[in-house]
Protein backbone atom coordinates (compact mmCIF):
# COMPACT_ATOMS: atom_id res chain seq x y z
CA UNK A 1 0.00 0.00 0.00
CA UNK A 2 1.06 3.73 -0.99
CA UNK A 3 2.78 5.14 2.42
CA UNK A 4 1.14 8.15 1.70
CA UNK A 5 -2.64 7.48 2.00
CA UNK A 6 -2.20 4.40 4.90
CA UNK A 7 -3.37 7.16 7.35
CA UNK A 8 -6.74 6.75 6.33
CA UNK A 9 -7.27 3.06 7.25
CA UNK A 10 -7.36 4.85 11.11
CA UNK A 11 -10.61 7.09 9.62
CA UNK A 12 -14.07 6.09 9.24
CA UNK A 13 -14.48 7.26 6.04
CA UNK A 14 -18.04 6.94 5.19
CA UNK A 15 -18.57 9.04 8.03
CA UNK A 16 -16.74 12.45 6.64
CA UNK A 17 -17.16 15.23 6.05
CA UNK A 18 -16.56 16.24 9.87
CA UNK A 19 -19.05 18.62 11.90
CA UNK A 20 -16.45 21.05 11.81
CA UNK A 21 -16.67 24.52 9.76
CA UNK A 22 -14.54 25.10 6.52
CA UNK A 23 -11.16 26.00 7.55
CA UNK A 24 -11.30 25.12 11.33
CA UNK A 25 -8.03 23.59 12.46
CA UNK A 26 -9.51 20.50 14.00
CA UNK A 27 -8.88 18.50 10.38
CA UNK A 28 -5.32 19.18 10.47
CA UNK A 29 -4.33 17.65 13.94
CA UNK A 30 -6.86 14.68 13.36
CA UNK A 31 -5.15 13.81 10.00
CA UNK A 32 -1.49 14.31 11.95
CA UNK A 33 -3.01 11.96 14.51
CA UNK A 34 -3.91 9.47 12.00
CA UNK A 35 -0.58 9.90 10.30
CA UNK A 36 1.62 9.29 13.35
CA UNK A 37 -0.55 6.74 14.52
CA UNK A 38 -0.10 5.08 10.90
CA UNK A 39 3.52 5.86 11.39
CA UNK A 40 4.00 3.89 14.81
CA UNK A 41 1.55 1.09 13.26
CA UNK A 42 -0.64 1.62 16.17
CA UNK A 43 -2.65 -1.76 16.42
CA UNK A 44 -6.32 -0.88 15.37
CA UNK A 45 -7.54 -3.54 17.81
CA UNK A 46 -5.64 -2.53 20.96
CA UNK A 47 -5.86 0.93 20.62
CA UNK A 48 -8.68 3.57 22.21
CA UNK A 49 -9.63 6.94 21.64
CA UNK A 50 -11.47 8.63 24.52
CA UNK A 51 -12.55 12.18 24.20
CA UNK A 52 -14.83 14.63 26.03
CA UNK A 53 -16.94 18.04 24.45
CA UNK A 54 -16.82 20.13 22.23
CA UNK A 55 -15.76 20.61 18.61
CA UNK A 56 -12.52 18.68 19.39
CA UNK A 57 -14.52 16.07 21.06
CA UNK A 58 -16.37 14.85 18.26
CA UNK A 59 -12.86 13.83 16.95
CA UNK A 60 -13.53 10.39 18.58
CA UNK A 61 -16.24 9.23 16.34
CA UNK A 62 -14.12 9.67 13.25
CA UNK A 63 -11.68 6.98 14.51
CA UNK A 64 -11.36 3.53 12.56
CA UNK A 65 -11.08 2.22 16.08
CA UNK A 66 -12.69 1.57 19.11
CA UNK A 67 -13.39 4.89 20.95
CA UNK A 68 -15.67 6.71 23.52
CA UNK A 69 -17.18 9.39 24.10
CA UNK A 70 -17.84 10.39 27.16
CA UNK A 71 -19.60 14.04 29.18
CA UNK A 72 -18.08 17.01 29.35
CA UNK A 73 -14.23 17.21 30.89
CA UNK A 74 -14.16 13.57 31.80
CA UNK A 75 -12.37 12.04 28.90
CA UNK A 76 -9.37 11.79 31.26
CA UNK A 77 -10.62 9.48 34.32
CA UNK A 78 -12.77 7.14 31.42
CA UNK A 79 -9.61 6.57 29.68
CA UNK A 80 -7.66 5.82 33.12
CA UNK A 81 -10.10 3.63 33.98
CA UNK A 82 -9.69 2.26 30.61
CA UNK A 83 -6.28 1.65 31.29
CA UNK A 84 -5.50 0.32 34.38
CA UNK A 85 -8.71 -2.05 33.40
CA UNK A 86 -6.28 -3.20 30.18
CA UNK A 87 -3.07 -2.01 30.44
CA UNK A 88 -2.25 -3.45 27.08
CA UNK A 89 -4.40 -1.07 25.19
CA UNK A 90 -3.23 2.16 23.64
CA UNK A 91 -4.85 4.78 25.30
CA UNK A 92 -5.59 8.18 23.54
CA UNK A 93 -6.96 10.80 25.06
CA UNK A 94 -8.53 14.10 22.44
CA UNK A 95 -10.23 17.20 23.16
CA UNK A 96 -10.00 20.66 23.90
CA UNK A 97 -8.68 23.35 26.28
CA UNK A 98 -12.33 24.02 27.97
CA UNK A 99 -12.77 20.33 27.90
CA UNK A 100 -8.78 19.64 29.16
CA UNK A 101 -8.20 22.19 31.36
CA UNK A 102 -11.66 23.89 32.56
CA UNK A 103 -14.33 21.53 33.55
CA UNK A 104 -11.99 18.75 33.49
CA UNK A 105 -9.10 20.58 35.05
CA UNK A 106 -9.19 18.55 38.23
CA UNK A 107 -8.84 15.16 36.72
CA UNK A 108 -5.79 16.58 34.42
CA UNK A 109 -3.84 17.07 37.74
CA UNK A 110 -4.66 14.15 39.32
CA UNK A 111 -3.82 11.93 36.42
CA UNK A 112 -0.47 13.73 36.53
CA UNK A 113 -0.08 13.10 39.82
CA UNK A 114 -1.01 8.68 39.17
CA UNK A 115 1.11 8.98 36.08
CA UNK A 116 -1.53 7.05 33.99
CA UNK A 117 0.36 5.64 31.12
CA UNK A 118 -2.01 7.53 28.24
CA UNK A 119 -1.55 10.34 25.71
CA UNK A 120 -3.45 13.56 25.94
CA UNK A 121 -3.77 15.47 23.03
CA UNK A 122 -5.48 18.50 22.99
CA UNK A 123 -6.28 21.26 20.80
CA UNK A 124 -6.30 24.27 22.17
CA UNK A 125 -8.04 27.06 20.16
CA UNK A 126 -8.13 29.43 23.19
CA UNK A 127 -12.18 29.59 23.07
CA UNK A 128 -15.17 27.24 23.62
CA UNK A 129 -16.39 26.77 19.53
CA UNK A 130 -18.84 24.42 20.01
CA UNK A 131 -20.88 26.94 22.22
CA UNK A 132 -19.95 30.00 20.15
CA UNK A 133 -17.13 31.80 21.51
CA UNK A 134 -17.11 32.12 25.41
CA UNK A 135 -13.66 32.80 27.11
CA UNK A 136 -11.52 29.34 27.58
CA UNK A 137 -9.18 28.91 30.57
CA UNK A 138 -6.35 29.66 27.80
CA UNK A 139 -7.93 32.78 25.98
CA UNK A 140 -5.34 35.70 26.36
CA UNK A 141 -5.48 38.35 28.61
CA UNK A 142 -7.01 41.39 27.22
CA UNK A 143 -9.11 39.44 24.29
CA UNK A 144 -13.10 39.72 23.86
CA UNK A 145 -14.83 36.94 23.46
CA UNK A 146 -18.90 36.41 24.18
CA UNK A 147 -17.98 36.35 28.13
CA UNK A 148 -15.23 38.90 28.17
CA UNK A 149 -17.12 42.03 26.36
CA UNK A 150 -14.41 44.26 27.99
CA UNK A 151 -11.57 41.87 27.28
CA UNK A 152 -10.38 38.90 29.27
CA UNK A 153 -9.71 39.90 33.23
CA UNK A 154 -8.07 37.16 33.32
CA UNK A 155 -4.37 35.35 32.65
CA UNK A 156 -4.13 32.50 30.11
CA UNK A 157 -3.27 29.31 32.18
CA UNK A 158 0.10 27.15 31.77
CA UNK A 159 -0.07 23.74 32.83
CA UNK A 160 3.59 22.80 31.52
CA UNK A 161 5.16 22.80 34.94
CA UNK A 162 2.81 20.16 36.42
CA UNK A 163 4.28 17.71 33.99
CA UNK A 164 7.84 18.90 34.67
CA UNK A 165 7.40 18.55 38.39
CA UNK A 166 5.38 15.36 38.04
CA UNK A 167 7.57 13.71 35.45
CA UNK A 168 5.84 13.48 33.16
CA UNK A 169 5.79 14.60 29.10
CA UNK A 170 4.62 17.94 28.01
CA UNK A 171 4.67 19.53 24.39
CA UNK A 172 3.51 22.03 22.86
CA UNK A 173 3.15 22.86 19.01
CA UNK A 174 1.14 24.30 16.22
CA UNK A 175 -1.40 23.20 13.36
CA UNK A 176 1.12 25.16 11.54
CA UNK A 177 4.27 22.73 12.39
CA UNK A 178 3.24 19.68 10.52
CA UNK A 179 6.77 18.11 11.21
CA UNK A 180 6.99 19.46 14.66
CA UNK A 181 3.41 18.90 15.46
CA UNK A 182 3.99 15.09 14.47
CA UNK A 183 7.42 14.91 16.54
CA UNK A 184 5.82 16.11 19.70
CA UNK A 185 2.80 13.33 19.18
CA UNK A 186 5.36 10.53 18.36
CA UNK A 187 7.31 11.45 21.45
CA UNK A 188 4.47 11.30 23.58
CA UNK A 189 2.84 8.18 22.34
CA UNK A 190 6.17 6.59 22.81
CA UNK A 191 6.59 7.78 26.27
CA UNK A 192 5.83 5.61 29.43
CA UNK A 193 3.70 7.61 31.63
CA UNK A 194 1.12 10.38 31.43
CA UNK A 195 2.13 12.44 28.22
CA UNK A 196 0.17 15.71 27.16
CA UNK A 197 0.49 17.54 23.51
CA UNK A 198 -1.04 20.94 23.55
CA UNK A 199 -1.73 21.37 19.71
CA UNK A 200 -2.16 25.38 18.96
CA UNK A 201 -4.74 25.28 16.52
CA UNK A 202 -6.90 27.64 15.12
CA UNK A 203 -11.27 28.22 15.53
CA UNK A 204 -11.73 30.72 12.69
CA UNK A 205 -15.56 31.11 12.91
CA UNK A 206 -16.09 32.06 16.64
CA UNK A 207 -12.84 33.33 17.30
CA UNK A 208 -10.55 34.38 14.76
CA UNK A 209 -13.07 36.30 12.92
CA UNK A 210 -13.83 37.77 15.68
CA UNK A 211 -9.30 38.69 16.47
CA UNK A 212 -9.76 39.98 12.77
CA UNK A 213 -8.20 37.60 10.96
CA UNK A 214 -9.92 37.52 7.42
CA UNK A 215 -9.44 34.07 6.72
CA UNK A 216 -8.07 30.33 8.06
CA UNK A 217 -5.00 30.81 6.50
CA UNK A 218 -3.97 33.76 7.51
CA UNK A 219 -4.60 32.83 11.33
CA UNK A 220 -2.46 29.93 10.41
CA UNK A 221 0.08 31.96 9.38
CA UNK A 222 0.47 33.72 12.65
CA UNK A 223 0.99 30.41 14.28
CA UNK A 224 4.53 30.47 11.91
CA UNK A 225 5.05 33.94 12.42
CA UNK A 226 4.72 33.54 16.32
CA UNK A 227 5.74 30.74 17.82
CA UNK A 228 9.74 29.36 18.05
CA UNK A 229 10.71 26.19 18.26
CA UNK A 230 12.88 25.33 21.09
CA UNK A 231 12.79 21.79 21.97
CA UNK A 232 15.46 21.62 24.53
CA UNK A 233 14.08 23.84 26.80
CA UNK A 234 13.41 23.27 30.92
CA UNK A 235 10.23 25.55 29.97
CA UNK A 236 8.93 27.20 26.99
CA UNK A 237 8.13 30.79 27.00
CA UNK A 238 4.75 31.99 25.90
CA UNK A 239 5.60 31.97 22.28
CA UNK A 240 7.59 28.91 21.98
CA UNK A 241 6.86 25.19 21.18
CA UNK A 242 8.97 22.43 21.71
CA UNK A 243 9.06 19.41 24.48
CA UNK A 244 9.41 20.02 28.05
CA UNK A 245 10.98 16.99 30.36
CA UNK A 246 10.48 16.07 33.82
CA UNK A 247 13.17 17.02 35.78
CA UNK A 248 14.65 13.45 36.36
CA UNK A 249 14.31 12.88 32.67
CA UNK A 250 16.48 15.97 32.01
CA UNK A 251 19.06 14.17 34.75
CA UNK A 252 18.74 10.39 33.21
CA UNK A 253 20.17 12.70 29.82
CA UNK A 254 23.02 13.87 31.01
CA UNK B 1 -20.54 -21.83 54.00
CA UNK B 2 -20.17 -20.78 57.48
CA UNK B 3 -21.82 -18.21 59.71
CA UNK B 4 -19.80 -14.98 59.90
CA UNK B 5 -20.54 -11.33 61.90
CA UNK B 6 -20.08 -8.99 59.44
CA UNK B 7 -20.83 -5.46 58.94
CA UNK B 8 -23.08 -4.15 56.31
CA UNK B 9 -20.64 -2.62 54.23
CA UNK B 10 -18.03 -5.22 54.61
CA UNK B 11 -20.99 -7.35 53.18
CA UNK B 12 -21.43 -5.48 50.70
CA UNK B 13 -17.76 -6.05 49.68
CA UNK B 14 -17.47 -9.73 49.94
CA UNK B 15 -20.97 -10.28 48.04
CA UNK B 16 -19.33 -8.02 44.80
CA UNK B 17 -16.13 -10.01 45.28
CA UNK B 18 -18.03 -13.23 44.67
CA UNK B 19 -19.93 -11.57 41.87
CA UNK B 20 -17.00 -10.86 40.07
CA UNK B 21 -16.00 -7.41 41.02
CA UNK B 22 -12.42 -6.35 39.29
CA UNK B 23 -12.56 -2.81 40.05
CA UNK B 24 -13.64 -0.47 41.95
CA UNK B 25 -12.86 3.72 41.89
CA UNK B 26 -14.14 5.52 45.16
CA UNK B 27 -13.68 8.91 46.71
CA UNK B 28 -13.76 8.70 51.02
CA UNK B 29 -17.41 9.78 52.35
CA UNK B 30 -19.24 8.84 55.74
CA UNK B 31 -21.26 6.31 56.17
CA UNK B 32 -19.87 4.65 52.87
CA UNK B 33 -15.93 4.70 53.41
CA UNK B 34 -15.83 1.59 54.65
CA UNK B 35 -16.57 -0.35 51.68
CA UNK B 36 -13.34 1.72 50.43
CA UNK B 37 -11.33 0.32 52.95
CA UNK B 38 -12.55 -3.45 52.48
CA UNK B 39 -11.84 -3.13 48.73
CA UNK B 40 -7.79 -2.01 48.91
CA UNK B 41 -7.56 -5.44 50.98
CA UNK B 42 -8.56 -7.34 48.43
CA UNK B 43 -5.45 -8.93 46.07
CA UNK B 44 -7.94 -9.69 43.19
CA UNK B 45 -9.64 -6.06 42.82
CA UNK B 46 -8.34 -3.18 41.71
CA UNK B 47 -9.03 -0.26 43.71
CA UNK B 48 -8.28 3.62 42.87
CA UNK B 49 -8.48 6.12 45.41
CA UNK B 50 -9.95 9.23 42.94
CA UNK B 51 -9.82 12.74 42.89
CA UNK B 52 -13.98 12.90 43.48
CA UNK B 53 -16.52 10.77 43.01
CA UNK B 54 -17.51 12.25 39.48
CA UNK B 55 -13.59 11.06 38.30
CA UNK B 56 -15.02 7.79 40.07
CA UNK B 57 -17.82 6.89 38.37
CA UNK B 58 -16.26 8.01 35.10
CA UNK B 59 -13.28 5.56 35.71
CA UNK B 60 -15.61 2.58 36.58
CA UNK B 61 -17.24 3.74 33.50
CA UNK B 62 -13.84 3.07 30.86
CA UNK B 63 -13.10 -0.10 33.22
CA UNK B 64 -16.50 -1.55 32.52
CA UNK B 65 -16.26 -0.78 29.04
CA UNK B 66 -12.92 -2.63 28.65
CA UNK B 67 -14.58 -5.66 30.10
CA UNK B 68 -14.29 -5.74 33.97
CA UNK B 69 -17.26 -6.04 36.78
CA UNK B 70 -17.22 -2.75 38.14
CA UNK B 71 -18.55 -0.73 41.25
CA UNK B 72 -17.95 2.45 43.41
CA UNK B 73 -19.82 3.39 46.62
CA UNK B 74 -20.47 6.66 47.63
CA UNK B 75 -23.05 8.67 50.11
CA UNK B 76 -26.06 11.38 49.24
CA UNK B 77 -23.27 14.22 48.57
CA UNK B 78 -20.88 12.06 45.96
CA UNK B 79 -24.46 10.66 44.96
CA UNK B 80 -25.30 13.98 43.26
CA UNK B 81 -21.81 14.43 41.93
CA UNK B 82 -22.01 11.35 40.12
CA UNK B 83 -25.26 12.13 38.45
CA UNK B 84 -24.39 13.48 35.14
CA UNK B 85 -22.40 10.56 34.13
CA UNK B 86 -24.80 7.76 35.35
CA UNK B 87 -27.05 9.79 32.62
CA UNK B 88 -24.52 8.90 30.48
CA UNK B 89 -23.53 5.01 31.46
CA UNK B 90 -27.50 4.51 30.95
CA UNK B 91 -26.62 6.27 27.28
CA UNK B 92 -23.66 4.18 26.43
CA UNK B 93 -25.21 0.78 28.16
CA UNK B 94 -22.69 0.56 30.57
CA UNK B 95 -22.93 -2.06 33.44
CA UNK B 96 -21.65 -0.92 36.83
CA UNK B 97 -23.07 -0.92 40.21
CA UNK B 98 -23.41 2.40 42.51
CA UNK B 99 -24.08 1.85 46.35
CA UNK B 100 -25.51 4.94 47.93
CA UNK B 101 -25.30 5.00 52.07
CA UNK B 102 -27.49 7.95 52.46
CA UNK B 103 -26.75 10.24 55.37
CA UNK B 104 -29.06 13.05 56.39
CA UNK B 105 -29.10 15.87 54.24
CA UNK B 106 -29.31 18.16 52.26
CA UNK B 107 -25.95 19.29 51.57
CA UNK B 108 -23.53 17.85 54.48
CA UNK B 109 -26.56 17.60 56.64
CA UNK B 110 -25.76 14.68 59.75
CA UNK B 111 -22.84 12.63 58.23
CA UNK B 112 -22.52 9.95 60.72
CA UNK B 113 -26.64 9.69 60.73
CA UNK B 114 -28.86 7.79 58.08
CA UNK B 115 -31.64 8.85 56.19
CA UNK B 116 -33.78 7.85 53.18
CA UNK B 117 -33.79 11.11 51.57
CA UNK B 118 -31.93 10.18 47.85
CA UNK B 119 -34.74 7.84 46.84
CA UNK B 120 -35.98 10.32 44.13
CA UNK B 121 -32.46 11.19 43.03
CA UNK B 122 -31.96 7.65 42.50
CA UNK B 123 -34.45 7.95 39.34
CA UNK B 124 -34.35 11.65 38.54
CA UNK B 125 -31.37 13.06 39.80
CA UNK B 126 -29.60 13.39 36.22
CA UNK B 127 -31.11 15.09 33.15
CA UNK B 128 -33.37 13.49 30.72
CA UNK B 129 -35.40 10.07 30.53
CA UNK B 130 -33.73 7.39 31.83
CA UNK B 131 -35.20 4.19 34.00
CA UNK B 132 -32.87 2.48 36.63
CA UNK B 133 -32.82 -0.67 38.39
CA UNK B 134 -32.78 0.14 41.95
CA UNK B 135 -32.56 -1.83 45.11
CA UNK B 136 -32.98 -1.54 48.75
CA UNK B 137 -32.27 -3.70 51.44
CA UNK B 138 -32.74 -4.01 54.97
CA UNK B 139 -30.04 -6.27 56.82
CA UNK B 140 -26.86 -7.22 56.60
CA UNK B 141 -27.61 -10.49 54.98
CA UNK B 142 -30.32 -9.15 52.19
CA UNK B 143 -27.02 -6.45 51.62
CA UNK B 144 -24.78 -9.43 50.76
CA UNK B 145 -27.50 -10.88 48.32
CA UNK B 146 -28.91 -7.95 46.55
CA UNK B 147 -25.27 -6.71 45.76
CA UNK B 148 -24.78 -10.21 43.86
CA UNK B 149 -27.93 -9.27 42.41
CA UNK B 150 -27.27 -5.93 41.62
CA UNK B 151 -24.71 -6.94 39.60
CA UNK B 152 -26.70 -9.50 37.86
CA UNK B 153 -29.19 -6.88 37.10
CA UNK B 154 -26.71 -4.64 35.48
CA UNK B 155 -25.19 -7.07 33.47
CA UNK B 156 -28.82 -7.85 31.97
CA UNK B 157 -29.82 -4.52 31.80
CA UNK B 158 -26.08 -3.09 30.39
CA UNK B 159 -26.66 -0.22 32.61
CA UNK B 160 -25.98 1.61 36.08
CA UNK B 161 -27.69 -0.32 38.64
CA UNK B 162 -28.43 1.31 42.08
CA UNK B 163 -27.97 -0.42 45.31
CA UNK B 164 -29.67 2.04 48.18
CA UNK B 165 -27.87 1.38 51.94
CA UNK B 166 -28.09 3.89 54.75
CA UNK B 167 -25.89 4.39 58.07
CA UNK B 168 -27.37 2.28 60.00
CA UNK B 169 -27.68 -0.96 57.98
CA UNK B 170 -24.05 -0.17 56.68
CA UNK B 171 -22.85 0.03 60.07
CA UNK B 172 -24.88 -2.66 61.81
CA UNK B 173 -23.21 -5.75 62.43
CA UNK B 174 -25.33 -9.10 62.05
CA UNK B 175 -24.16 -12.85 61.68
CA UNK B 176 -24.99 -14.34 58.31
CA UNK B 177 -23.97 -17.15 55.72
CA UNK B 178 -22.92 -15.41 53.22
CA UNK B 179 -24.09 -17.93 50.25
CA UNK B 180 -25.13 -17.18 46.91
CA UNK B 181 -28.14 -18.96 46.12
CA UNK B 182 -27.92 -17.24 42.81
CA UNK B 183 -26.03 -18.13 39.33
CA UNK B 184 -23.75 -15.17 38.64
CA UNK B 185 -23.87 -13.36 35.54
CA UNK B 186 -21.34 -13.60 33.07
CA UNK B 187 -19.94 -10.15 30.71
CA UNK B 188 -21.74 -10.63 27.21
CA UNK B 189 -20.46 -8.04 25.62
CA UNK B 190 -17.01 -7.62 23.46
CA UNK B 191 -14.42 -5.77 25.68
CA UNK B 192 -12.94 -2.13 24.52
CA UNK B 193 -10.02 -2.57 21.82
CA UNK B 194 -11.19 -5.31 19.33
CA UNK B 195 -13.29 -3.36 17.15
CA UNK B 196 -14.14 -0.18 16.38
CA UNK B 197 -17.37 0.98 18.15
CA UNK B 198 -18.32 4.33 19.18
CA UNK B 199 -19.57 4.97 22.76
CA UNK B 200 -21.02 8.25 22.76
CA UNK B 201 -23.56 10.10 25.48
CA UNK B 202 -25.23 11.42 21.86
CA UNK B 203 -28.34 10.23 20.67
CA UNK B 204 -27.17 7.64 18.49
CA UNK B 205 -27.82 4.63 16.36
CA UNK B 206 -25.69 1.71 15.71
CA UNK B 207 -23.26 3.68 17.79
CA UNK B 208 -22.71 6.78 15.62
CA UNK B 209 -24.09 9.94 16.30
CA UNK B 210 -27.38 10.71 15.44
CA UNK B 211 -28.42 14.65 16.89
CA UNK B 212 -31.16 15.97 14.73
CA UNK B 213 -33.29 12.86 13.56
CA UNK B 214 -36.11 12.50 16.26
CA UNK B 215 -37.95 9.36 15.28
CA UNK B 216 -34.54 7.85 15.99
CA UNK B 217 -34.51 9.39 19.38
CA UNK B 218 -38.06 8.46 20.03
CA UNK B 219 -36.64 4.34 19.38
CA UNK B 220 -33.51 4.55 21.39
CA UNK B 221 -35.66 5.56 24.59
CA UNK B 222 -38.58 3.09 23.52
CA UNK B 223 -35.53 0.50 23.61
CA UNK B 224 -33.96 1.68 26.92
CA UNK B 225 -37.00 1.47 28.64
CA UNK B 226 -38.04 -1.51 27.52
CA UNK B 227 -34.75 -2.91 28.39
CA UNK B 228 -35.09 -1.59 31.71
CA UNK B 229 -38.72 -2.91 32.37
CA UNK B 230 -37.52 -6.52 31.09
CA UNK B 231 -34.70 -6.74 33.79
CA UNK B 232 -36.29 -5.53 36.31
CA UNK B 233 -39.49 -8.13 36.09
CA UNK B 234 -36.56 -10.65 36.56
CA UNK B 235 -35.92 -8.93 40.20
CA UNK B 236 -39.81 -8.29 41.27
CA UNK B 237 -38.46 -8.29 45.21
CA UNK B 238 -40.71 -7.47 47.83
CA UNK B 239 -42.28 -8.56 51.04
CA UNK B 240 -45.83 -8.59 52.27
CA UNK B 241 -46.92 -9.44 55.55
CA UNK B 242 -50.88 -9.75 56.03
CA UNK B 243 -52.00 -8.78 59.51
CA UNK B 244 -53.32 -11.89 61.74
CA UNK B 245 -56.02 -9.29 63.24
CA UNK B 246 -58.84 -7.93 60.97
CA UNK B 247 -56.74 -4.63 59.36
CA UNK B 248 -57.77 -1.61 57.53
CA UNK B 249 -54.25 -0.26 57.24
CA UNK B 250 -51.46 -1.21 54.94
CA UNK B 251 -47.79 0.03 56.41
CA UNK B 252 -45.24 0.44 53.88
CA UNK B 253 -41.68 1.25 54.75
CA UNK B 254 -38.33 0.04 53.01
CA UNK B 255 -34.92 -0.30 54.11
CA UNK B 256 -33.70 0.86 57.66
CA UNK B 257 -36.89 2.10 58.85
CA UNK B 258 -38.74 -0.97 57.84
CA UNK B 259 -36.80 -2.82 60.65
CA UNK B 260 -38.96 -0.64 63.10
CA UNK B 261 -42.08 -1.08 60.98
CA UNK B 262 -41.87 -4.87 61.57
CA UNK B 263 -43.32 -4.17 65.22
CA UNK B 264 -46.65 -2.93 63.73
CA UNK B 265 -47.35 -6.52 62.29
CA UNK B 266 -49.59 -7.14 64.88
CA UNK B 267 -51.80 -3.33 63.96
CA UNK B 268 -51.31 -3.46 60.28
CA UNK B 269 -50.50 -5.44 57.00
CA UNK B 270 -46.99 -4.67 55.93
CA UNK B 271 -46.03 -4.06 52.76
CA UNK B 272 -41.57 -3.79 51.82
CA UNK B 273 -40.40 -3.36 48.12
CA UNK B 274 -36.96 -4.22 48.04
CA UNK B 275 -36.57 -3.67 44.40
CA UNK B 276 -38.01 0.04 44.82
CA UNK B 277 -37.44 1.09 41.12
CA UNK B 278 -39.18 0.57 38.81
CA UNK B 279 -41.97 0.49 41.44
CA UNK B 280 -43.33 -3.58 42.36
CA UNK B 281 -46.49 -3.85 39.66
CA UNK B 282 -47.91 -6.14 42.63
CA UNK B 283 -48.07 -3.45 45.18
CA UNK B 284 -51.41 -2.45 42.54
CA UNK B 285 -53.40 -5.40 43.65
CA UNK B 286 -52.24 -5.51 47.41
CA UNK B 287 -53.55 -1.99 47.89
CA UNK B 288 -57.32 -2.08 47.53
CA UNK B 289 -57.55 -4.03 50.40
CA UNK B 290 -56.46 -1.73 52.56
CA UNK B 291 -58.45 1.64 52.96
CA UNK B 292 -55.45 3.61 54.63
CA UNK B 293 -52.32 3.50 52.84
CA UNK B 294 -49.09 4.88 55.35
CA UNK B 295 -46.03 5.44 54.31
CA UNK B 296 -42.94 6.06 56.28
CA UNK B 297 -39.58 6.65 55.49
CA UNK B 298 -37.01 9.02 56.21
CA UNK B 299 -37.87 11.66 54.08
CA UNK B 300 -40.42 14.01 53.56
CA UNK B 301 -42.54 11.80 51.65
CA UNK B 302 -40.23 11.13 48.62
CA UNK B 303 -42.09 7.44 47.97
CA UNK B 304 -45.04 8.43 49.10
CA UNK B 305 -45.65 10.58 46.28
CA UNK B 306 -44.36 7.56 44.20
CA UNK B 307 -47.31 5.15 45.45
CA UNK B 308 -49.54 8.03 45.14
CA UNK B 309 -49.01 8.02 41.85
CA UNK B 310 -49.06 4.60 41.41
CA UNK B 311 -51.95 3.67 43.03
CA UNK B 312 -53.75 6.73 41.87
CA UNK B 313 -55.00 7.57 45.55
CA UNK B 314 -53.88 9.63 48.30
CA UNK B 315 -51.53 7.96 50.95
CA UNK B 316 -50.53 9.24 54.73
CA UNK B 317 -47.36 10.29 54.89
CA UNK B 318 -44.98 8.94 57.98
CA UNK B 319 -41.54 11.13 57.90
CA UNK B 320 -38.96 9.85 60.18
CA UNK B 321 -36.44 12.93 60.16
CA UNK B 322 -32.85 13.82 61.75
CA UNK B 323 -31.80 10.12 61.72
CA UNK B 324 -33.71 8.84 64.68
CA UNK B 325 -35.68 5.73 64.77
CA UNK B 326 -37.30 6.28 67.91
CA UNK B 327 -40.10 3.46 68.22
CA UNK B 328 -42.22 5.25 70.99
CA UNK B 329 -42.08 8.10 68.63
CA UNK B 330 -43.26 5.79 65.54
CA UNK B 331 -45.67 4.01 67.61
CA UNK B 332 -47.65 7.70 68.54
CA UNK B 333 -47.01 8.91 64.93
CA UNK B 334 -48.88 5.69 63.46
CA UNK B 335 -51.18 4.89 66.14
CA UNK B 336 -52.18 8.41 66.06
CA UNK B 337 -52.81 8.34 62.07
CA UNK B 338 -54.87 4.59 62.55
CA UNK B 339 -57.04 5.94 65.21
CA UNK B 340 -57.41 9.83 64.53
S1 LIG C 1 -16.52 26.52 16.01
FE1 LIG C 1 -14.33 26.81 15.78
S2 LIG C 1 -13.39 25.01 16.69
FE2 LIG C 1 -15.56 24.55 16.35
S3 LIG C 1 -15.59 23.57 14.34
FE3 LIG C 1 -15.98 25.73 14.00
S4 LIG C 1 -13.95 26.57 13.61
FE4 LIG C 1 -13.63 24.59 14.53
Amino acid sequence: MNKETDFKRFLKLDLLPTPWCPGCGNGIVLKTICQVFDELDMPMKGTVVVSGIGCAGRSAGFFNLDSVHTAHGRAIPVAEGIKYANEALNVVVVSGDGDLLGIGGNHLLHAIRRKTDITVICYANEIYGMTGGQASPITPHNIKTLTTPDGNPDYPTDVQPLFRHNNSYFARTTAYHLNHMKKCIREALKFKGFSFVEVRTMCIVNYGRRLGYKNSNEMLLHYKEFYKINDSAGELAGNEIGIVKGLSQITDDR
Amino acid sequence: MQKQLLQGNQAIVMAAEAAGLKFFAGYPITPASEILHEMVSRKDIMVLQMEDEIASINAVIGASLAGLKVMTATSGPGFSLMQESIGLAHMMEVPLVIVNVQRVGPSTGMPTLPAQGDVIQCIHGSHGDYFPIVFYPNSVSELYTYTIMAFNAAEESMSPVILLSDGYISHLYETIVPHRDVEIRERSRLPLGMSNRHFTGLSHEDSMPKTSDVDNYRRLIAHLYEKQQVTARQYNHYEYRQCRKETDTLLIAYGALSRAAYYFKDDCALYRPVRIFPVVEEVKSIAPQYKRILVMEMNKGQYAHEIERILHREVECIPILGGRIDLDEIKQEIRQKMYE
